[in-house]
């Protein structure tokens, strides 16, 4: 009886656990030729008012902008390990291209692609040109950081800036760098403070990292992944001290915090499924880069409105002449010319 | 000398969700049970903590009742699940290690599908804001320290004496120590062995509980489900770190949380040190402390992780 109820548990336990993983597998149907079936792979969830959201976010905005042309199906949660077999059962179901949103689904995608060479695939970030079936993307987030740097740069009355990063790599390592630049470009002298949470999710991390800048004397932050929600509420904080925040997600804009966050900037994903879309359409299933920058219409910027008063005037004509510069050449800002060492 | 203040008064509230974790953990272990499924109770304490605020108080005048209201539904859902872990590893003597992953499993998944289910997407609380004390929290350098955090930081330091109290200084204390060293013995003399063990996950559960709310509602006033990221394994570990001793197990979360703050404080101070090193400081300070303890002080309560039953020979 005993042996009974303990085998019992455990299943309760595993099917507890199945359970709160989720799935949205939808049964295979039958679909039009000229629809195009696309599935995400995701390791946090679709309203995480980040990374994650960006791409669930782009791909319905493609949806909209491609009427009856994209089938979408995603999987949240899924660490690396996990994702392969959610993989197996999009390609068993008949997708046409499978996305892994993260640089962390890299392996995967290499073996399923080596296994499946009629599937096209895509993860990012990533520079690396892949397989002739695997498509990579990268976003050339030093043009979101210089916007957000000169915004934080002239905003700053204590000249002493906290950027909280979540690790030193990918289109975070860019954004940072361009930020440092923005924030030179327009306020020599300013401090920039610049921390790792060591983590793109552990938002109580960056929260402990926006509390020591802020207690060392920053009053404007920035921040980038899902680890930044933390170090925006960090900011909320102090509800009636001037200090702010300058955003890597527009979502952050409305929020309940949202009154701390002076600007944002978001990637726009539907540019790039619209790009894959008709790449497909063109029998090309991968070996390609696509970059996510202003000239390509990869990433949006927006003033909170509510904050005017904060940015009308000089901040805004800089951030709109950069934005200028930016849609008529990409790749202009040298990123890797920053030596954190040397702040 | 800010420097200094500003690492000590950071480090302070940054403890306490470990310091509550741990002296929950810690009665747990006394009884003889470890509870791995700490992480678990915490994610739900969590969830549950910024729940009643967030659903049926969000930032009205009586925003501190709900919050105390969603603290006590964390702790007792916590107690409950402590109960839940004794059924499995008390009654029916399941192994405890394999249990415990089962009930962080369990416990991370479901307070995650609440989240989808009640809430959605990560949302914030006004939480529960900083009591300065009047006069003490002025006084320079001390005041900033010491003075300035939440009412539960200062809450959580007053259960390291009351923990050690019950622990050492009571009936039901030394029954628990009896029967995490020598069940037997102490069935012998007409202690309840299994009741002892379920008040003593029961309790363990309620801080484990407790703690996870305070990162909720106290320490950065938002929820998602991976919040807790691997606290409630630190709390663990911090139990045998501090040898079973409140005052000691205080002594390893101020530490693992100094070191926090203090490689945070040298990340934004620009010192070309590679911040990965900086990000392991703490994890690192607390391998070399174990590392040099002596064997006899990391042995614990000698019938810790071994199930009781009355009726096996020895």
């Amino acid at each position: 009886m005993k042996k009974f109820l303990t085998i019992l548990f455990c299943l309760a336990l595993i099917s507890g656990s199945l359970f709160a993983a989720g799935s949205n597998e939808a049964p295979a149907e039958e679909v039009d030729s000229n629809v195009v079936k696309v599935a995400l792979i995701i390791e946090n969830t679709i309203d995480d008012k980040g990374w994650c959201q960006a791409m669930h976010d782009g791909i319905i905005a493609a949806q909209k902008s491609l009427p009856g042309r994209i089938e979408y199906n995603y999987t949240e949660k899924m660490k690396p390990v996990d994702a392969g077999s959610a993989a197996r059962q999009y390609v068993a179901q008949g997708y046409d291209i499978i996305i892994a949103h993260g640089a962390q689904y890299k392996n995967l995608i290499m073996e399923m692609a080596e296994e499946y060479p009629d599937v096209s695939f895509a993860f990012g970030t990533s520079a690396e040109v892949g397989p002739d079936n695997v498509f990579t993307y990268m976003p050339e987030s030093e043009e979101t950081g210089y916007l957000s740097g000169i915004i934080a740069g002239m905003t700053t009355k204590a000249n002493v800036i906290g950027l909280v990063g979540p690790v030193d790599a990918g289109d975070a390592a860019r954004y940072n760098r361009g930020f440092v630049l923005g924030v030179q470009a327009v306020n020599p002298k300013a401090k920039i403070m610049v921390a790792h949470s060591g983590s793109f999710s552990d938002f109580v991390k960056a929260g402990e990292v926006a509390q020591s800048q802020i207690r060392s004397g920053a009053d404007v932050l920035t921040g980038s992944s899902q680890q930044a929600l933390g170090a925006l509420r960090a900011v909320a904080d102090y509800p009636n001290e001037e200090i702010w925040w300058v955003g890597q997600d527009i979502a952050q804009i409305h929020i309940n915090e949202g009154y701390k966050v002076i600007a944002a900037s978001s990637y726009n994903y539907a540019s790039v499924i619209e790009g894959l879309v008709a790449k497909l359409d063109a029998g090309v299933l991968g070996g390609e880069v696509i970059p996510l920058n202003f000239s390509n219409g990869g990433f949006v910027f927006e003033f909170n409105p509510a904050l005017e008063t904060m940015y009308a005037g000089e901040i805004e004509e800089k951030v709109n002449a950069a934005i200028d510069s930016f849609n008529a050449a990409s790749g202009t800002i040298n990123y890797t010319s920053v030596d954190y060492s040397e702040l | 000398m800010n420097f200094i203040v500003n690492i000590l008064s950071l480090g302070i509230p940054f403890s306490v969700a470990l310091l509550i974790a741990s002296l929950g953990e810690m009665f747990n272990q006394r009884a003889g049970v470890f509870n791995l499924g700490c992480e678990g109770i915490m994610a739900m304490g969590a969830f549950l903590g910024m729940l009643v605020p967030y659903s049926i108080g969000q930032g009205g005048p009586t925003s501190g009742m709900y919050n105390v209201l969603g603290l006590g539904l964390a702790m007792v859902v916590g107690a409950l699940l402590g109960i839940f872990f004794a059924f499995v590893v008390v009654t029916f003597r399941a192994p405890q290690g394999i249990a415990g992953i089962g009930l962080q499993m369990f416990g991370v998944g479901t307070a995650g599908t609440l989240f989808r289910h009640f809430i959605g997407g990560t949302q914030s609380v006004p939480g529960i804001g900083n009591l300065p004390i009047p006069g003490l929290s002025k006084i320079p350098l001390i005041g900033p320290i010491f003075f300035s955090h939440n009412i539960l930081v200062y809450l959580a330091f007053l259960f390291v004496p009351l923990a050690w109290y019950i622990l050492f200084k009571t009936p039901w204390g030394l029954r628990v120590r009896a029967v995490g060293t020598n069940p037997r013995a102490a069935d012998s003399i007409g202690i309840q062995v299994n009741r002892v063990r379920y008040q003593a996950l029961a309790v363990g559960g309620a801080l484990a509980g407790l703690a996870g709310a305070y990162l909720s509602l106290a320490q950065v006033k938002m929820f998602s489900d991976e919040i807790i990221a691997g606290r409630g394994f630190i709390a663990v570990a911090l139990v045998y770190f501090g040898h079973w001793h409140p005052v000691k197990i205080m002594g390893g979360a101020l530490l693992f949380s100094l070191a926090q703050a203090l490689q945070l404080a040298i990340q934004g101070q620009g010192i070309n040190f590679p911040y990965e090193f900086a990000v392991m400081l703490p994890y690192v300070m607390v391998i070399i402390v174990l590392a040099f303890s002596r064997e006899s002080q990391l042995l614990g309560p000698t019938s810790l992780g071994k199930s009781f039953n009355r009726e096996k020979r020895v």
